[in-house]
């Protein structure tokens, strides 16, 4: 197995690989809670379900879908394990690219003027007797403002980062520029001892060729 | 010439300067040997210190190098690992795996042992409470009319009997990912040669595999329920459970997986020792987490809604 620490900067720290730390699911864009059934309102019913449908290339538009289901969805579902949510990549183009956001019993007040009325998303589950279904038209829209639509239509409250989150951000930013300031300084250092040995190369060359002749 | 002598041993460059001055007599040689002689040797003192040095170095390299080939796999020290409670380490696999098929996305369980390098290894089949595979389509070869081939059908392959099975797998038609046969029918097996079919797929039953057996039922059971494992580099890797599974179903499994390898270590040789030292839960697209044995923590929300997509 990797060894300890290895893994520990895998879960800890972004420089390796983004998708996996997790301080990164807990705190962003998307980090918010829906409207459950306790906290839900007359206006802002409970939320039950999500469906995003986008195709798999990003030209016509898809682009912020993906972005949307890589960046948010991850944070969403951390906040709200027990909302189902499905994603269906499809090879169409042309078609649409859905959010269905399924509300219990009937859907937000705000839903009127979000959700496109005519879109119709043929691969998002069929809502149950108690559900009612909005449909957000994700077509050539950033991640960042589908996840505003998102926040508009079901009223989500956004989960700040703790003290203790917002501190351990700060340390990663800080190593970031200090890893940023480093590595120029290593580059320029490493250039340093890569001219000196080419140098001695080409004088131990001009040698010899004086040897020669 | 110094470059002849910087190349030569010490040794050697005292012999080739010895018949040098022996093959030239002149009248300064005695002077001029003495002096080179004198300072070869001087050179040739320093070099030795130095050697000695390196020797000396070069002892500890090895008794270093001894200490590197370990017969233990190194250790880490788990206090080093933040480890997680299960529904906690569900919440995150759960997060990172949003998305994805929850029948095809995969629960994974890595399970360190303090184990020695060289010794056997666990090496075993188990049949979880809930099951992993999807599917998987098991076709039986045993005499038609026979006891065994009701069995093999209760228990679920899809394709039983000889003929039929032979029939099929040369039309070019092969609808199973295994194939076990009963020893009774090995001989129609290799009459009907297919070989040349099943071999390059690797479902040619084999006793070897452990693909002939008497008991085909029990067998079809645990081909279609169970998962396969071995020891590698101290750790066993196994899918334990489908991402749909709820923390309730995941935590039986891992119970029953967990209770088999003790019992595999146990029934090994009295001298061998084996224990777990770490279990980690990870997952087809996700992370690995350490697991510290709880089954929640007191930041662990609501767990009952844990399952599904």
């Amino acid at each position: 197995m990797v060894n300890v620490f290895k893994r520990m900067r895998k879960l800890k720290t972004t420089d390796i690989c983004k998708s996996t730390q997790l301080l990164n699911v807990r705190v962003g864009t998307g980090a918010a809670v829906f409207p459950a059934a306790p906290s839900a309102t007359q206006e802002f019913p409970a939320i039950t379900r999500l469906h995003l449908t986008y195709a798999r290339k990003i030209y016509g538009g898809h682009q912020g879908a993906r972005h949307f289901w890589r960046n948010c969805l991850p944070r969403l579902k951390y906040h709200n394990p027990g909302i189902p949510m499905t994603v269906r990549q499809t090879e169409d183009q042309d078609g649409p690219a859905a959010l269905s956001v399924y509300f219990a019993q009937k859907t937000s007040t705000t839903a009127a003027s979000l959700a496109a009325e005519d879109l119709k998303d043929a691969h998002a589950p069929a809502p149950a007797d108690n559900e009612q279904v909005a449909v957000l038209d994700v077509r050539n829209l950033p991640y960042t403002e589908i996840w505003n639509k998102v926040k508009n239509l079901t009223n989500a409250t956004e989960i700040p980062a703790t003290t203790q989150e917002a501190a351990e951000l700060r340390k990663l930013d800080e190593m970031a520029a200090k890893s940023k300031t480093d590595r120029t300084r290593i580059a320029a250092k490493r250039q340093v001892k890569k001219d000196q040995e080419r140098m001695l190369k080409e004088a131990r060359e001009q040698v010899e060729r004086l040897k020669q002749l | 010439m110094s470059s002849l002598h910087s190349l030569l041993p010490t040794a050697a460059r005292g012999l080739v300067s010895s018949c040098r001055s022996a093959l030239r007599p002149g009248p300064l040689a005695s002077v001029v040997s003495t002096f080179q002689q004198t300072r070869w040797a001087s050179k040739a003192s320093v070099k030795r210190v130095k050697s000695q040095g390196y020797k000396s170095n070069k002892d500890k390299a090895k008794v270093k190098g001894k200490k590197v080939t370990n017969k233990e796999f190194k250790q880490h020290n788990l206090k080093d690992m933040e480890q997680f409670a299960l529904c906690d380490a569900m919440r995150y696999i759960r997060a990172f795996e949003v998305g994805r098929q929850p029948t095809v996305s995969k629960y994974e369980l890595h399970i360190r042992l303090k184990s020695k390098r060289d010794g056997p290894v666990i090496r075993n089949m188990l049949r979880l409470p809930h099951s992993i595979s999807t599917e998987s389509r098991i076709a039986v070869i045993c005499p038609p009319g026979s006891r065994q081939e009701k069995e093999a059908r209760d228990a679920g392959a899809v394709l039983v009997g000889e003929q039929e099975v032979f029939d099929a797998v040369k039309g070019g038609n092969i609808p199973f990912d295994r194939c076990i046969a009963h020893p009774d029918s090995m001989e129609a097996l290799s009459k009907a040669g297919l070989g040349r079919f099943l071999g390059p797929r690797g479902l040619m039953p084999s006793a070897k595999m452990g693909t002939v057996v008497e008991d085909v039922a029990s067998r079809v059971e645990m081909l279609r329920g169970g998962t396969t494992y071995r020891e590698r580099a101290a750790v066993i890797r196994l899918p334990i459970g489908q991402l749909g599974f709820s923390p309730e179903q995941l935590r039986d499994n891992m119970r029953i997986a967990l209770e088999q390898i003790k019992k595999d270590a146990a029934a090994m040789n009295d001298r061998i020792v084996k224990e777990i030292y770490e279990v980690v839960l990870s997952s087809t697209n996700g992370p690995g987490f350490s697991l510290n044995g709880e089954f929640k923590s007191d930041q662990t929300p609501d767990t009952t809604s844990m399952h599904g997509p």
